[in-house]
């Protein structure tokens, strides 16, 4: 069942819940935390909190400048823990929430190990190798760690590594006045990884359909399409003039998995947004200063469509068949 | 929330004599927050094309400040009439948005002009008056929930501005808990608390995570907001978080019947003062703290979520900030995390796993 709170407060100011009664309708309704939830609230808050804190503990400590500090002292500190997470990690096993949250810090502190030895001995790398290099050290414990958040932490290094190259050679490539290029290459890479996440998910891996990671790189995939659509409506320079029809095939191939295969309302609503968007762009750019009633249409235009958005949404929600709204 | 989860919902409410009759139709609330999100985005767009219109028809009112603050009161005053007049039109809700938004604007660009001088001072004051009047006249939970954010940041900036941004994140962080955590008490005022709560809980998140940057530094390179009193005013101001986050887990934990000494309390209590003394040199720590464990007290994901964003965004501003050295950050931080810990193997012997049935 989906969290009842938002159902309970609306028939509450309905004045449906008895005066005075509707803590206990919540508390009926199983949308406040008991006793249980609260132990494992709790005990995660302070595992994750506790742990991603001394992770970045590290990193901060070696990002400060060490001249004083021989190599292998700062190579040894720096190891010591990720040895100690794997210590921790071979005793508590992957099973169990610190196992994973020990994984992870571990994940995080080989940025920091990589990136020391790149200062150290002046690698002479450029930053784009720092993080593919990161992305490519954890992969194998991404690969068994099976953690959305690691996952989430991978593809982010590995935007992060394109991003950084096409920074890096834009001069040498003459991308500097392509930025498209970059546009495309992230894209294919965040929608590559969300076709992969989901069709993962509904092979049945378990620990993938938790919905909030899915929704990340959708956010990604959606508004980078969204944005190489707006170049191709405004023609800016070097503009692939793909965009737009990709951008109507990613609106289509969205509607078909998120409303007919498997229902994410999140992903929906963000296709209607990149929607008005795009054809307030397609309308809005033959706009002249003075056009008073072109403005005015285009104004109405952008409410009805979101009004009519928001009014499909809410009936996407309100269907027979549950889902992930 | 599909139709068939809610009818088991009514059922159930229904055989513990909390509900009566028949399953009531779905409505606003059962929006999610991200629909609400993609209405006020489009809301806002359509207000720019709004203030286009305005300005290519009416070029003239656009030269004079008197004339644009008329004309934005009066589409303020259109607004309320359109949210009142059609209240469940999802087209009128739209439109009186982005009336209301383009109001607003012509409000502000009218205000700066009749003080010419830019003067934040003034301005804070007006806006946040001009929100509070809206808060109350337009009954639109989407138009509350930006009216209190307005409201809100602009009292931020007057507590800035006069020199005492240290107590910023603390009286922003208390006026948000105070509304969540009477949340379930005035049920009759629910929609006003929880409008108003939210609009809080993001004026936290930007005050907390964006403490000691962006803004701040701005105006105090304007000459505004030079900190008052010294050292000692900023201690007390960070002081003011830690008894900020330490008196909303005490609230809490009376309100769910719990005492102080119980495991609960020791574990809610100890975990407050861990967290709130890193706050001391950290100060966004506390607020997004108390967000994330308020919203989850109230059953509330979205409030939980936010307070996770506002920690996981702290802590990468934190990096860059500019206050403390990277050692002391690197010490600072190790020191809570190991802490934090430290509370957790502590709380296995203070509260250990059982199956226990009353409501912690």
């Amino acid at each position: 069942m989906a969290n009842p709170r938002d159902e309970i407060l609306d028939w509450s100011e309905q004045g449906r819940i008895a005066p005075g009664r509707l803590r206990a309708a919540l508390e009926a309704g199983g949308a406040l935390p008991d006793a249980n939830d609260w132990r494992r609230f709790l005990d995660r808050l302070l595992l994750w909190m506790g742990t991603v804190m001394l992770a970045c503990s590290a990193i901060f400590f070696f990002a400060f400048n060490w001249a004083e500090m021989g190599r292998l002292a700062k190579i040894g500190l720096v190891e010591a823990p990720i040895l100690g997470a794997l210590f921790l990690l071979w005793r508590l096993g992957l099973e169990r929430a610190s196992g994973r949250a020990v994984l992870f810090a571990a994940a995080l502190l080989t940025g920091g190990l990589l990136a020391l030895i790149g200062q150290i001995y002046q690698t002479g790398a450029d930053t784009w190798e720092l993080f593919a290099v990161w992305a490519a050290a954890i992969l194998p414990w991404t690969l068994v760690g099976r953690l959305a958040p690691l996952w989430v932490l991978w593809l982010a290094l590995l935007n992060l590594a394109v991003s950084l190259y096409y920074l890096t050679f834009g001069f040498l490539w003459g991308f500097v006045f392509a930025p498209q290029r970059l546009m495309w290459m992230l894209f294919g890479l965040n929608t590559g990884a969300l076709v992969a996440w989901e069709a993962c998910a509904a092979a049945g891996l378990e620990w993938l359909r938790e919905r909030w990671s899915a929704r990340v790189v959708a956010t990604a995939s959606g508004t980078l399409i969204t944005w190489l659509a707006l170049t191709d409506v405004f023609d800016w320079r070097s503009s692939s003039h793909w965009g737009l029809p990709l951008w109507l095939g990613w609106m289509a191939a969205a509607y078909a998995a998120y409303r007919r295969w498997l229902k994410d309302v999140y992903v929906l609503a963000g296709g209607v947004l990149s929607a008005i968007v795009v054809i307030a762009a397609l309308f809005g750019k033959s706009l002249s200063h003075s056009d008073a009633g072109g403005f005015l249409f285009m104004g109405l235009v952008i409410i009805g469509l979101s009004a009519a958005g928001g009014w499909w949404l809410k009936s996407v929600i309100n269907e027979q068949d549950g889902g992930a709204a | 929330m599909s139709s068939t989860t809610r009818a088991m919902l009514w059922d159930r409410l229904a055989k513990a004599s909390l509900v009566e009759g028949a399953l009531p139709e779905a409505g606003e609330a059962a929006s999610p927050w991200f629909i609400r999100v993609m209405l006020g985005f489009a809301g806002w767009l359509g207000a720019l094309f709004l203030l286009g219109f305005v300005g290519a028809a009416f070029v003239a009112i656009f030269r004079d400040a008197s004339s644009m603050l008329v004309l934005g009161g009066l589409a303020c005053a259109a607004a309320v009439a359109i949210y009142r007049v059609a209240p469940k039109s999802d087209f009128m809700a739209q439109f009186g948005l982005a009336v209301s938004f383009a109001g607003q604007a012509m409000i502000l660009v009218g205000l700066a002009d009749v003080f010419k001088r830019f003067n934040p001072t003034q301005f804070a004051v007006c806006f946040m008056l001009l929100e509070a009047v809206l808060f109350v006249l337009v009954p639109n939970y989407l138009h509350r929930v930006l009216s209190a954010l307005g409201a809100a940041l602009a009292a931020v900036w007057l507590i800035i501005d006069a020199g005492l941004f240290a107590f910023a994140p603390a009286a922003i962080t208390a006026a948000f808990l105070v509304l969540w955590l009477v949340e379930f008490k005035f049920e009759r005022h629910g929609p006003l608390l929880r409008a108003g709560g939210y609009g809080l809980a993001i004026a936290a998140v930007l005050t907390s995570v964006l403490h000691g940057g962006l803004w701040l530094g701005w105006l105090v390179s304007r000459g505004h907001g030079q900190p008052a009193g010294g050292e000692a005013v900023q201690w007390l101001g960070h002081g003011a978080s830690v008894l900020v986050l330490v008196g909303a887990v005490i609230a809490l934990l009376r309100r769910e019947g719990l005492e102080l000494g119980s495991g609960q309390g020791r574990v809610g209590l100890c975990a407050a003062l861990i967290l709130g003394l890193a706050s001391l040199k950290a100060p966004g720590v506390a607020p997004a703290a108390a967000i994330l464990v308020v919203g989850y007290a109230n059953g509330n994901r979205v409030l939980a979520g936010l307070g996770i964003a506002a920690l996981l965004g702290y802590l990468s501003h934190y990096y860059y900030s500019m206050q403390t050295t990277l050692l002391f950050k690197s010490a600072l931080l190790a020191a809570t995390g190991l802490a934090l810990l430290g509370a957790r193997l502590v709380m296995h012997r203070w509260w250990p796993e059982a199956k226990e049935t009353s409501h912690a």
